[in-house]
């Protein structure tokens, strides 16, 4: 016959395919079960990649992008600066043309007496009308362009139309800025549609200095460059001649923002990985029982010629079918997903996002990602088995099964045990080590829980025979056969469960950091807080006149305020908050992990003092004591720390108090963004805030709340918010229980011969539905020992990681999330035994006895 | 001319110190187209010998030659090979793909072996007529009786060509008509083909067919009987009681 000296033809492998399409349809329970396990990986990781990216390109496009001039230099921090001298260094540049000085800045629109039809925000771009038409040219579609004496005249693009409709030449529309409302007339139309996410309204540069009550100040100059010139080249030179405290503003966007969203996308890829990684489990579980199955056909294919290579490839081949099936399917089931959530989420984007393009579209990144993820964890998962398949014996063809399970499972015992070992010392050994400790714990137990199976079983088997006397010893026997089967079916519960304790430790944990937060923080009587809070980048606040009205009130004892600007250190972007250490003690405080609130309020006055917030702290890595240089409007300024504390509106954020009078000085701000009022003693509160409601009408990016209501609604709203933590949970406990069907099917069709001979000497269909209830049962209280112990370590090590970004919690035993995770690791188990039981009940004596 | 020659040949279980011998010192040569049974006691070793001899185990100890090719210094991939070309093996139980059809399961090794499936499934029409299955091709192992199974799994064996053919208790799980049937188709085989067999059995029935009985005892030959095809069962059983009485 002819002699070929590869083993892996193109026959062979066409044959090898074959071979595997019907296996698996000779099976289809079971490659249902398992193919679901990688649809629902794929379609997670698949959704989440196509849903994000295009939420954050609508982001984005919703970010000022500069257009118009060749150069726009900014400062680092994008803090004002006066711009007579910089114009004149800038201008001296070879290859610079022309510069002008420029404010500009967007900021959210209150929800009420807004007249720019559905703008959410906008952006005020004040220019000097002269020298600004000596840097770019605006085409001017109706009316005319700024003249230098304009006062309260708009430019604004022709593509506002679609906004609102009712704007014409001449409409005279009030708006609001830090002194109070304004009111402006539109003097022209430019010829351009306009990034209607942030709508720009061109205005005098005074007029615009006056709306943020920055006289005399600008935070851009754009710059034309000579005919000819280099822009590349010229830039260089401009930011040389300027030195560090100045960047190219094309390169500035809201960096933080999409980072957040960044962050985002990450996480959730996180979770599918997870999701697909617990796939893997089922499958690597499912092929495993598949070679031990086919343990004779395997070995006459060796012993009729294959070679160790062919019958891997075999197993892999049909591995990877399963694979393209499950990951075809789940990138289906995934746009799916994507539809549903962009339809859900859609009308909300329109919204905030009004006439921008919101369409679901598919992207190869996308596709590409949940494919090669999804063939590569079925690949993955079906090497080792495959692996196994190859070592096969050709004379395993000839003599009965002898599984040797001891030392397997002894080995995995030690290496687990030494694994938990190491990781109990690292959560012990303090809050840096605790997180790796608790990762390593959750490994140690699923290397571990093999060797577990026969002593847990054990262990429970007694109070199982409580209510199934004579079945529960059948069903023991029946998981202590296949104890590497088991153990990867508890593991893939206990994940799910220890992650369930975890996120209730976490929200729990969090409740409490809450509360004490707003302890110490929510004293004052009244909290008037603008559009959003804690982020303040987009927020126009007001200047000294709207705290000197309201302390002008008979009715107002204290008021005192908050401040914001933006800064960096090593470049990582750090949120500063300026207040007023004298009135701001009076209505409020800070909860300080270190330092104290005395000294280090004192201590904000005299120089340059800064209490940290804990994350901050951890991100720059500093102690009560160190210096941190801080960017400001005037070049570099060193600030010592005083006190690490946090308030509850930036304990989640990288910020440093300093005080306002260092505020204005090192970066030219004096904008109220919140403020806290304390009213004189036996006050009627009603009239109270209603004489605060009536100074307010005139800054309506402002609403008063009394503090006691606004500090329920936030920790309302954000333990709803961490409430989605357990929406996690859940995705995990999805695969967990598949794995819990899969194993409990696969069980049954293995034991099919058996289950027909219980039935012929006479055991009851009940019988039979009890045995496989109480082996699922068996199953879910050793899955969820597995995950209660995991949980409490994880939960253990990650609220300890909360002190080291600066979040004093205590650690409390998560006592509601272990019944939690026993309740439903058992309820789960019995889920998944229904079916399974049922198909045993059912099974024909007679077909039973002569399943192969 | 020898195809097959085993030399010194010994298997070897439990340690050094207790030493148990599936197969000790055991030498025979086997004849082109010669049919030959290997008879003995349960635990004689006569199986083991016949897995070593096939290349499916290897020995403790000793050598075996198929034609000119020392198997038991081959590396795994070559001795799959050799298996893949040289050897047929029919077993006790029928050892089937119950996935693959008759004609599908007879061109494995084949196709194994990087042939064209057409091709393969060619010669595998071929050889299911030799053992008269040819209606038969397209039926899957569970919709065939156990006879037609084992003839299968012959003509599997026999589709390569084979130096020979080593046949595992063939009929151990056969009722009689269908265990006389496949006896007579080995038989043929080697009749009309010129075909090598080695045939494990504790059957005197099946045993009476070959040219030439083997007796084993505790891993080493103690007896040998050349019928040349023409023994009667009757005298063979007789023989085999002795054999299994005597002192090992």
């Amino acid at each position: 016959m002819t002699t070929t000296k590869s083993s892996l033809q193109p026959a062979t492998l066409g044959q090898m395919t074959r071979m595997g399409l019907r296996y698996l349809s000779g099976r289809k329970l079971r490659t249902v079960l398992t193919t679901l396990a990688i649809v629902f990986g794929v379609a997670l990781i698949f959704a989440i990649n196509l849903t994000l990216p295009t939420m954050m390109s609508l982001f984005n496009s919703s970010l000022s992008v500069y257009g118009g001039a060749d150069i726009a230099i900014a400062s680092a921090t994008g803090a004002s600066f006066t711009p007579e001298e910089i114009l004149s260094r800038v201008t001296a540049v070879e290859g610079v043309s022309a510069a002008s000085g420029v404010l500009r800045r967007q900021f959210t629109l209150p929800s009420v007496g807004n007249e720019l039809g559905s703008a959410n925000s906008v952006e005020l771009i004040g220019l000097d009308p002269t020298g600004i038409q000596t840097v770019r040219q605006f085409a001017i579609s109706e009316g005319r362009f700024l003249q230098p004496d304009d006062s309260g005249a708009v430019v604004m693009p022709a593509g506002i139309a679609e906004l609102a409709p009712a704007l014409g030449l001449g409409t005279r529309f009030p708006l609001i800025s830090s002194t109070g409302i304004r009111f402006y007339t539109i003097v022209g139309f430019t010829a351009e549609q306009g990034n209607l996410a942030v709508p720009p309204l061109y205005m005098a540069l005074s007029d615009v200095q006056a709306a943020f009550n920055q006289p005399g100040l600008v935070n851009q100059i754009e710059i034309s460059v000579q005919p000819g010139a280099d822009r590349t080249a010229v830039t260089d030179a401009i930011l040389a001649e300027l030195g560090s405290g100045y960047v190219n503003a094309a390169g500035l966007d809201n960096s933080d923002l999409v980072a957040t969203v960044q962050i985002g996308l990450t996480v959730m890829n996180l979770f599918g990985v997870l999701a697909l990684f617990l796939g893997a489990f089922l499958i690597f579980n499912t092929f495993r029982t598949i070679v031990i199955e086919r343990r004779r056909d395997l070995a006459m294919l060796r012993a009729i010629g294959a070679t160790r290579r062919q019958v891997t490839t075999m197993i892999l081949i049909e591995s990877l079918l399963q694979g393209i099936i499950g990951t075809l399917i789940g990138l289906v089931f995934g746009y799916g997903l994507a539809a549903l959530l962009f339809s859900v989420l859609g009308n909300a984007f329109r919204t905030y996002f009004p006439s921008t393009h919101f369409e679901l579209s598919l992207n190869f990144g996308a596709v590409a990602m949940a494919v090669v993820l999804g063939l590569l964890a079925s690949l993955l998962a079906g090497y080792f088995p495959a692996r196994s398949a190859g070592k096969t014996s050709p004379l395993d063809a000839m003599r009965p099964a002898a599984v040797n399970i001891n030392r397997a499972t002894r080995s995995s015992l030690i290496i687990g045990g030494i694994l938990i070992g190491v990781s109990i010392v690292m959560l012990l050994a303090g809050t840096k080590t605790a997180v790796g400790g608790a990762v390593l714990f959750l490994f140690g137990m699923i290397v571990a829980a093999p060797g577990l199976v026969i002593p847990m079983a054990r262990l429970f088997s007694p109070l199982l025979t409580l209510w199934f006397a004579r079945e529960g010893d059948l069903a023991r026997g029946n998981l202590q056969r296949q104890p590497g089967r088991a153990a990867i079916t508890a593991s893939t519960l206990m994940i799910g469960l220890a992650v369930l304790i975890l996120m209730a430790a976490v929200v729990s944990a969090f409740g409490i950091l809450l509360e004490r937060l707003s302890d110490v923080n929510f004293s004052s009587d009244v909290i008037i807080t603008p559009p959003s809070i804690g982020v303040y980048t987009n927020v126009l606040g007001a200047d000294e006149s709207l705290m000197q009205r309201l302390e002008a009130l008979p009715e107002v004892e204290t008021a005192a305020s908050l401040r914001y600007a933006l800064s960096s250190v090593n470049g990582t972007s750090v949120n500063v908050l300026g207040i007023d250490p004298e009135r701001y003690t009076q209505v409020a405080s800070l909860a300080f992990s270190q330092g104290d609130a005395e000294t280090a309020f004192a201590a904000l006055t005299s120089g340059r003092g800064a209490i940290m917030t804990g994350i901050g702290a951890s991100t720059l890595n500093l102690q009560l004591g160190d210096e941190v240089v801080l960017q400001t409007a005037n070049g570099e300024q060193t600030y010592t720390i005083v006190g690490i504390g946090n308030d509850i509106m930036s304990f989640k954020i990288n910020a440093v108090f300093i005080s306002q009078a260092n505020l204005a000085a090192d970066f030219n701000k004096r904008e109220d963004v919140l403020l806290m009022l304390n009213y004189v003693p036996d006050t009627d509160e009603e009239a109270a805030l209603a004489a605060v409601n009536a100074v307010l009408a005139d800054y309506p990016q402002f609403t008063a709340h009394p503090t006691g209501q606004y500090r329920a609604e936030l920790i309302n709203t954000t333990s709803a918010a961490f409430g989605m933590f357990y929406s996690i949970a859940v995705l995990i406990l999805i695969p967990a229980a598949l794995g819990l069907l899969n194993t409990l099917t696969i069980n049954i069709l293995e034991r099919t011969r058996e289950i027909g001979i219980v039935r012929a000497v006479g055991g009851s269909r009940k019988q039979v539905r009890r045995i496989v209830t109480s082996e699922a049962l068996l199953l879910g209280i050793f899955g969820s020992a597995l995950g209660v112990l995991a949980g409490v370590a994880m939960s253990y090590g990650f609220i300890g990681a909360f002190s080291t970004i600066g979040w004093d919690v205590p650690y409390i035993f998560p006592a509601a999330g272990v019944v939690a995770a026993i309740i439903v690791g058992v309820l789960l188990a019995l889920f998944a035994s229904v079916l399974p039981a049922r198909s045993a009940a059912k099974l024909d004596i007679i077909r039973a006895l002569q399943y192969e | 001319m020898t195809i097959l020659r085993a030399e010194a040949l010994t298997k070897m279980y439990g340690s050094a110190s207790q030493p148990i011998y599936a197969v000790r010192d055991l030498n025979i040569t086997i004849a082109e187209g010669e049919f030959v049974a290997i008879m003995g006691p349960s635990g004689s070793g006569k199986s083991t010998a016949l897995y070593v001899m096939g290349g499916l185990d290897q020995p403790t100890s000793g050598h075996v030659w198929l034609r000119d090719q020392d198997l038991t210094t081959l590396p795994d991939d070559a001795l799959s090979r050799v298996r893949r070309e040289s050897i047929g093996f029919v077993f006790q139980f029928f050892n089937l793909i119950p996935v693959l059809t008759a004609a599908e399961n007879v061109a494995m090794p084949m196709i194994l072996n990087g042939m064209p499936r057409k091709e393969a499934l060619e010669r595998a029409h071929t050889s299911l007529k030799q053992v008269d299955l040819a209606d038969r091709a397209t039926h899957r192992p569970s919709e065939l009786s156990g006879g037609q199974q084992q003839r299968a799994a012959i003509a599997r064996a026999l589709a390569s060509q084979p130096a020979i053919i080593l046949a595992d208790e063939p009929t151990g799980n056969l009722d009689s008509r269908s265990s006389d049937e496949v006896v007579q188709i080995l038989r043929n085989t080697v009749d009309q083909y010129k075909q090598t067999l080695v045939l494990v059995t504790h059957d005197p029935r099946v045993a009476a067919h070959a040219d030439r009985i083997v007796f084993i005892k505790d891993g080493r030959i103690v007896d040998e009987n050349n019928l040349k095809g023409a023994g009667s069962a009757e005298q063979i059983r007789e023989q085999l009681s002795r054999v299994a009485l005597s002192e090992g």
